[in-house]
């Protein structure tokens, strides 16, 4: 990873058409700008983490494997569902 | 009573006060405003979150304290405004707002929960959203040793 040391005010060209600038810095965290041509998807990356484990979450438990999870759970095949 | 077709349990006959709203959706799923949780008695622990629109979509989940008996809420002064709770601090757990993490599991029983981006929902107003944290206290993989989780919440 490139490590540069900026304060507040100053920026960072990354290729040739996005532009990272250090508003302010605080004991909360950084303040940062960002100018990048629209078509340039800006993205907090735990957003980007939250939305593929939603994503693994909805999609790696099939019927058959819930079932068998419960019934060694449970020690039988009759699940009661109840909705609160 | 008005059903819905659910992922895993056929079709759930459900109140309509017992209906969540998510004006944001969850990330990835954006669409998705309606949610409803199923329970299994047999396993109190486990909480099913079933999408009203469509029944393929169904997240299991943990309570945060599940997972971490130790947990601590850090919900963002914006997403408090969003979900109608006061701005000023967090929540209580139980009373105010219940706190699920979303599980994936890779195979049958080998399961992380995120803890990084937990579920919250307002019990008075039905409300619900991802609060992703702000901070880097907690992992989005926690891993649960089974599905057999030792603490209550």
């Amino acid at each position: 990873m490139l490590v540069l040391r900026r304060r507040a005010g100053e920026s960072l060209l990354i290729g040739d058409d996005v532009e990272v600038e250090v508003l302010a810095i605080t004991a909360q965290g950084a303040k940062i700008g960002i100018r990048a041509p629209r078509k340039t998807v800006v993205l907090r990356k735990e957003l980007k983490i939250t939305r593929q484990q939603n994503e693994a979450a909805a999609h790696g438990l099939t019927r058959a494997d819930l079932k068998q999870a419960l019934e060694k759970l449970r020690g039988s095949s009759h699940i009661e569902p109840s909705l609160r | 009573m008005p059903s819905i077709a659910t992922k895993y349990f056929g079709v759930l006959a459900y109140r309509e006060e017992a209906v969540f709203e998510f004006p944001r959706g969850l990330p990835a799923f954006e669409e998705e405003h309606r949610f409803v949780l199923i329970e299994i008695p047999e396993n109190a622990t486990l909480v099913f979150l079933q999408s009203l629109r469509q029944p393929e979509l169904c997240f299991l989940a943990f309570p945060v304290l599940v997972a971490d008996r130790e947990y601590r809420l850090a919900v963002s002064r914006e997403d408090l405004e969003a979900l109608d709770l006061d701005r000023g601090r967090q929540p209580t757990l139980g009373s105010e707002v219940v706190v699920l993490a979303l599980v994936s599991l890779q195979d049958g029983f080998s399961a992380t929960a995120n803890l990084m981006a937990p579920i919250v929902l307002n019990l008075k107003t039905l409300r619900g959203l991802q609060a992703i944290r702000q901070d880097n206290l907690y992992s989005h993989q926690h891993s649960i040793q089974s599905l057999r989780p030792e603490a209550a919440c």
